[in-house]
Parts: C-alpha cells; structure tokens; sequence
C-alpha cells in the first residue's frame, strides 16, 4: 500500500516536502482543479523540483454531473494535457449536489441514489469519454438514509460504466455512524478498487450528533478499526491511500496518523516470503 | 410549525431547505434533519463573517441580523450564492437598516472576498477578473494561482482615469493572463 498526502494549496508545500523527506508519504495527491491556471510546463517543473514522487489527480469542481457540456470540454481539454504529461497514479471525481435550482451548495449534498442514476451513469460515460481516463469516484458521508443505497449504486456504476471507486474510508464511516450504512456492505467496492482516502471527521454542533467529514483533526478510532479489520481487503497491487488534512495542519498529529497507516499496512512476513520467491523466480 | 413536514429519508428531500434559515423550522428540532440543515446554513455563515468580519460590527457578534434577513431575501430573489455572494450582500444592506453604516473599506472587502472566491473556483480558462463598483473608482481584481506554491491574488487598483461605471451595483470584466488588459471590454453585470 502506497501512503499519500493531499495537496490542495500552496500554503502546505513546506508540509509536503517535510514528509517526502522523512519517507512518510509515497505520493501526493493534487486537487489539481486548483492549478489549472499555472502554466503546463511550470506545473510540471515546479512538480520536479519539489515533489519527486508520483502524483495523484482528485479533481473537486469540475461538477460533472451537472455542468454544461461547453465548461467540461474546457476543463477536459486541460486536464487531458496534465494527464498526458504527468500521468497520475490515478484520477478521481466525486458524484455530489453542488448546486440545487441554480443555487450553490456550500455543503454538498447527497444525490439520490435511485432517482439519479441514469443521469449519473450517462455523465460518467461522457466524463470519462472527455477524459480518455477511467475515473475513480469517491463516495459522500452520508447524513441521511439514503446513504444506505450508496453501496449497491457504486457496484451498479462501476459494472456499467468501467469507472472505479475512490473509496474514502472515514466517509463510509461516517454513513455508518449517521444512518447505519454497514461498513460490510462496501466489502465488494473495497475489494475492487485500489484507490482509497481517509481523514479525520468531527461531531455537528448541535445534537442528534451527525458525523461531518471536516479533513481538521486525526483518523477516529472506527476508522482505524475499519482499517485494520479490512486490511487485507484494501491491500493489494497498485493501491493507494491518501490521507487528506485540509485544516489544523498540526504536523505532529498529521505524522502520528501517517505513521499509524504506515503501520496497518507494513508487509507481514507471508507478503514479504511471497515477494522474495516472485523475485527468485524472476531471478 | 415544527414537524409539520414528513420526516425526510433522503438529503435530496432537504434540497430545498438547505439554504433558507426558515426552513429549518420545518423539521423538530431533535431530528437529523434539523442538524443537518443548520450545517448547511453555518457554512454560509462562516463563509460570510470569516473572510468579512467587517460585518460583524453591523450586525453584532451572532451575525443574525444579517445572515438571516439577507438569506430570505437572496432565497425569495433566487440568488445563486456563487461567487458574487459578498456583492449581493453589499447590495442587500444598501436597501437595509444598515445602509448608513456600511462604510468603502467595507464595501472594498466584500468585492475582494467575491474576487477571491471567483479565483479559487472558477474553472474556466480566465486567469483573473476585474469588478467595478458604481459608488467606487477602484478596480478589484483576483487572479488566479500561477504557481503550486503560492495562492490566488487580490489587487485594488486606482486607475489614473477611472473607467465608466457599471449600470447596475456592480459590473465585471474576466481577463485572460495576469495583467491587466490595455484597452476597457466593458462591464457584464453580475451574475445573480
């Protein structure tokens, strides 16, 4: 399992750097909507020069599902370049409500996971047919009870579609905590993605309590039960998990947290046997 | 008036409350619902208040004698809240209670927050907007990031001459580098 950090801003460069150096991250992960007005090539350059390691592409607001096909285009054509040059570990999306009757959504709301379907499956197709890219969509923290259709619509979309799942742990968690989403009913999407996400998530001021997905303080201990109960579910060839801290960038949690993952997936004596003797054969 | 809604299953149930304050009432004040679109609504609060706490000197320090009557008011107008969010704020007061007090230091933030916003969300190939305001001479312009280690810019600009005001509050021009262009385009008025 390859460990990541996000990187959304500039702001956090000095972070990123400091984790490269002490081996605590394998790759970054861009929000790379954030730097499409840098120039390609010193994108590229500046990559190079401060974050030697495979990139990630997560993509925030290209709001597929609902913008018009002139925007994507736009956007498509751009990211198009990036991929082609950087060549991501991989690219995700994410399926959301941003924006209700013209309305933004400062909290992006859930879809209906039912009623929407077609819509999304059609607009997965052409999203992905823009992108000359299999997109990997990350699934939302679920609130209310819908969330319990969330599963079954991602292995629907992804059988459809060819897409994959960005499958964020804590969100799921937090479905489990909000709605009772079982966290065995993921076992099939964990099995058949290699991308994954985690972050910490806090309480809403008010009660009935609901779980928010913040990305402020360090992984909950649910989630690292869920983590270390599915180890060998989410490890497999080729798989990545970015750990995404978008506020309180308090590096020694941050670290502590990294370490933690590091730890969960660390080679067990039958992985490491079973790499030495893949090498003697190809020795 | 609570509970007078069925209970809703869904969040796309909630679509249509989760940017009305009035609408919260709708729901018991013990349930899901409740919660969940007061987290809605504080994310717009935040978003206002955090980047222009300017206001707060208006309203007082809760903030609601802004936020409220102004999300009524954007909801009945069907205001998109994108990024013009802050400048239909600044046209909100100068109708309110409070147009006596709103004062061009203000005003200038609330166009620098809507700049701001406009840099870190827009995702056309534009690099940077110009706003114009009637009342005001000076251009604020933000400007998309250039580099991964830096962040979107916000500028004020005094023009040796001041360019023609827009026809309605506010009016905006995008610009396709990161300078300034020679020549006027014009104003578009602002999106609602």
């Amino acid at each position: 399992m390859r460990i990541g950090f996000n990187f959304t801003l500039g702001d956090t460069a000095p972070l990123v750097r400091r984790l490269l150096a002490a081996g605590r991250i394998d790759y970054v992960e861009l929000l790379i909507d954030n730097f499409l007005a840098v120039p390609p090539d010193d994108l590229a350059d500046e990559l190079a020069g401060h974050f030697t390691v495979p990139v990630g592409f997560h993509i925030m607001f290209s709001k597929f599902i609902e913008t018009d096909e002139a925007a994507l285009d736009s956007l498509a054509r751009r990211l198009r370049g990036l991929i082609d040059r950087l060549k991501p570990l991989y690219v995700s999306d994410h399926v959301a409500r941003f924006t209700h009757d013209g309305r933004q959504l400062y909290h992006l709301a859930e879809i209906d996971y039912a009623s929407d379907y077609d819509r999304v499956r059609r607009r997965v197709d052409g999203w992905q047919d823009r992108l000359g890219q299999r997109l990997f969509l990350e699934n939302y923290p679920s609130i209310m009870d819908g969330g319990h259709d969330a599963p079954a619509f991602y292995e629907r979309l992804v059988r459809d579609t060819g897409c994959g799942v960005l499958f964020d742990a804590s969100n799921a968690v937090c479905a489990h905590l909000n709605c009772g989403v079982p966290l065995e009913a993921w076992e099939g999407v964990i099995a058949a993605t290699p991308h994954f996400h985690t972050a910490g998530y806090n309480l809403s001021i008010l009660q009935p309590h609901l779980v928010l997905d913040t990305h402020d303080r360090a992984l909950s201990e649910a989630t690292m039960a869920f983590l270390e109960r599915c180890r060998d579910r989410f490890d497999k060839p080729g798989a990545t998990m970015t750990y995404e801290r978008d506020d309180n960038f308090d590096e020694d949690d941050i670290v502590a947290d990294l370490d933690r993952l590091r730890a969960v997936f660390a080679p067990r004596i039958q992985d490491r046997d079973h790499g030495r003797i893949a090498c003697l054969a190809q020795n | 008036m609570a509970a007078s809604l069925a209970l809703p299953r869904i969040d796309a149930d909630l679509l249509d409350a989760l940017t009305v304050p009035a609408r919260q009432g709708d729901y018991p004040r013990d349930s899901r619902a409740f919660v969940r679109i007061d987290t809605s609504l504080r994310i717009y609060w935040h978003t206002l208040f955090d980047i222009c706490p300017g206001l707060l000197d208006l309203s007082g320090p809760d903030g609601l004698a802004i936020f409220r009557p102004f999300m009524a008011w954007a909801a009945a107008e069907k205001l998109s809240l994108n990024w013009t969010y802050y400048l239909w704020v600044d046209v909100w007061l100068a109708q309110s209670a409070f147009r006596d007090r709103v004062t061009p230091e203000l005003r200038l933030s609330l166009m620098g927050a809507s700049a701001a916003r406009w840099a870190t969300g827009d995702r056309s190939e534009a690099g940077g907007i110009a706003l114009g305001c009637a009342g005001l001479p000076d251009l604020v312009c933000g400007w998309k990031t250039r580099s991964i280690l830096s962040g979107r810019r916000i500028e004020q600009f005094t023009l040796e001459e001041p360019l023609p005001p827009p026809d309605g509050p506010f009016g905006f021009f995008t610009i396709a580098g990161d300078d300034l262009p020679d020549g006027f385009p014009g104003w578009t008025p602002i999106p609602r």
